[in-house]
């Protein structure tokens, strides 16, 4: 092979590298695999959707990202810590988490009502429900919001 | 073909099976783990066994080595390497195949000592025979994960050992058929420290192509989920793009070759460090600039190695030097990796996490198909990635596309935490090779 050949091979083959490495970085590549969990404290897209489902899950997503807010948490961390199961370095006691959710939950409702997603007749049916809901069901596993939705 | 051109060939597969047994194993590495009752660093040590063995063997054998005749040391190995083979091919318990494979280290520096000399001398030249000997060492480390990959899918791990017996085999006949003298060499200061510039820049390669040879392989198998010989398929990129790399570098100055190659082979890594997805096609053209690099940068700085007078002994010092490169850079990169992988799995953990709170399903659905999930998450054996297809079936995957967009988003978040979990060890990597370019550029003048 005749050596401007050579040359002229060499240098596509690293203009190919720099393309492949500027390809993969436009494409993500500097981010892609970090941690993706937003700041529960602060505020973000409402879960979309109509009916009773979309409005509970608004209420309990809403509820979980004041619960952690105020555990200085992610909703992410908050979630895995309510698995008896999980591996999750978990810093709060029972009561805690319990106080923390209940507080999330009410706050929820209130902005929901505010907002007007929410009936004034519903949110004073929910209010009540959250204060004595069996939180303990949350944290031996999340069963007990199953029961709710069933 | 002729019986001088069969005895070469056998010769010269022999000497690329042993450079590839330095990582041959490593698509075979689940199955291994899986076989036996061993920890993770204990199924590592198949692979540093075999390594660490080689590199003390040859460095030792240096001080011997020009006292003995070459087809003397070439029969002792390939009886030794085909001995272990077929141990390893028999071992029933994890320290008995580590101990095999330390054997199996043995036997492949005397082979790999006492080949050059007897491949010159078939050969009809001493430039032929490294000629003969850097290709098939340098096409032979490349095919290493793909030609394991292949015979443990088609049969099982055990088939690794059992193809490389008759190879050691051959290699004996061809040894039993010269009559090789070992040639008296230069002593130490005027020969082999002139070698020291080429066997730095091929020990800091060597131990770059781990990430291309063992972390790559690693990554597409047990990150990627491919089978064996679909990883062996993508990992085939490396050899190809050696080969197509020889006529460039045999037109190249030298140096020149070298160190493009060193910083073609960093690129390729960098490229693997950055992912930005499982798409195959980002790892394919890594692992192919890795190849390309190999291609270009070993063949020279092997010749610029074995030129001249007492090539047995330089050569015994290059095989040396290069599978302590690799040592050592398993050596670190192996703790490296162990740390940034644990931190990714928790990364990948919290990621999930969002994926199923955020996934846009109904929460009758959303909170069974998470309990299930779980589930799934404490069967699976630690350090395995969990296959959710089953899970997400049950649940509905295949006809609701809301379900199929929330396993689609989770296995992305998965795979592409722990894909970033590889990204520090594939940086490290690619250091070693740019360092390459350091002794090539510094001594180019006595490389070329």
């Amino acid at each position: 092979m005749d050596r401007r050949v050579a040359v002229g091979i060499l240098v596509a083959v690293f203009v190919g590298a720099i393309a492949l490495v500027g390809i993969a970085f436009a494409n993500g590549a500097a981010d892609a695999g970090a941690l993706a969990v937003r700041d529960p404290c602060e505020p973000r897209g409402a879960f979309p959707g109509q009916g009773l489902d979309a409005t509970l899950q608004r209420l309990v997503l809403d509820g979980l990202d004041g619960a952690a807010c105020e555990l200085g948490a992610t909703r992410e961390e908050l979630v895995l810590s309510l698995s008896p199961r999980s591996n999750a370095d978990i810093p709060w006691d029972d009561e805690t988490i319990e106080r923390a959710l209940r507080a999330g939950l009410l706050g929820a409702i209130d902005d929901a009502e505010q907002r007007g997603s929410l009936n004034g007749v519903v949110a004073a049916i929910l209010r009540p429900i959250v204060e004595r809901a069996p939180v303990q069901w949350l944290i031996d596993g999340g069963q007990g919001i199953a029961g709710l939705f069933d | 073909m002729s019986a001088r051109s069969l005895v070469v060939a056998a010769i010269a597969v022999a000497v690329a099976v042993a450079f590839a047994d330095s990582s041959i194993v490593v698509l075979a590495l689940p199955e291994l783990y899986g076989t036996f009752d061993t920890t993770i660093e204990g199924v590592a040590w198949v692979i540093t066994s075999y390594n660490l063995v080689l590199a003390a063997s040859a460095l030792l054998l240096v001080f011997v080595v020009h006292r003995v005749r070459a087809n003397v040391l070439l029969a002792a190995g390939s009886v030794v390497f085909l001995g272990a083979s077929i141990a390893c091919a028999l071992a029933n318990s994890i320290g008995f195949l580590i101990a095999a494979r330390s054997v199996q280290g043995l036997g492949g520096a005397l082979l790999l000592t006492g080949s050059l000399p007897v491949l010159a001398a078939f050969a009809g030249s001493n430039a032929r025979g490294v000629a003969i000997w850097t290709a098939a060492g340098t096409l032979g480390a490349g095919m290493g994960p793909a030609l394991g990959g292949i015979l443990t899918q088609a049969f099982d791990w055990r088939a690794i050992f059992v193809a490389q017996a008759p190879v050691a085999g051959l290699a004996l006949l061809g040894a039993v058929g010269s009559h090789v003298s070992a040639i008296l060499e230069e002593g130490w200061t005027s020969g082999l420290r002139r070698t020291l510039p080429a066997n730095g820049a091929l020990a800091l390669v060597s131990g770059a192509l781990v990430g291309a040879l063992f972390l790559g392989v690693v990554l597409v198998i047990d990150v990627f989920g491919l089978s064996p010989i679909a990883g062996a398929a993508v990992v085939s990129a490396i050899p190809v793009a050696t080969l197509l790399a020889r006529p460039v570098a045999a037109a190249l100055p030298m140096p020149l070759a070298a160190g493009a190659g060193a910083l073609m082979l960093a690129s390729g890594l960098i490229g693997l460090a950055f992912l930005p997805s499982s798409e195959l096609a980002y790892a394919i053209a890594s692992f192919a600039l890795c190849g390309f690099g190999l291609g270009l940068s070993v063949p020279g700085l092997s010749h610029a190695v074995l030129g001249g007078q007492g090539t047995g002994r330089k050569a015994t010092f290059t095989v040396g030097v290069r599978h302590l490169g690799l040592v050592l850079a398993l050596a670190v990169i192996a703790p490296l990796l162990t740390d940034d992988l644990f931190e990714a799995a928790e990364v990948a953990e919290l990621n999930a996490t969002a994926v199923i709170i955020d996934g846009e399903i109904s929460a009758t659905t959303k909170i069974p198909l998470a309990l299930d999930i779980r589930d799934t998450i404490d069967r699976v054996p630690e350090g395995e990635i969990p296959d959710f297809t089953a899970v997400f079936e049950e649940h509905g995957s295949r006809t609701e596309t809301s379900v199929r967009t929330v396993q689609d988003e989770l296995v992305a978040a998965i795979e592409q935490a722990v894909t970033r979990g590889f990204r520090s060890s594939f940086q490290f990597c690619a250091l070693l090779a740019a360092l390459a370019v350091i002794p090539v550029a510094a001594f180019r003048r006595r490389l070329a």
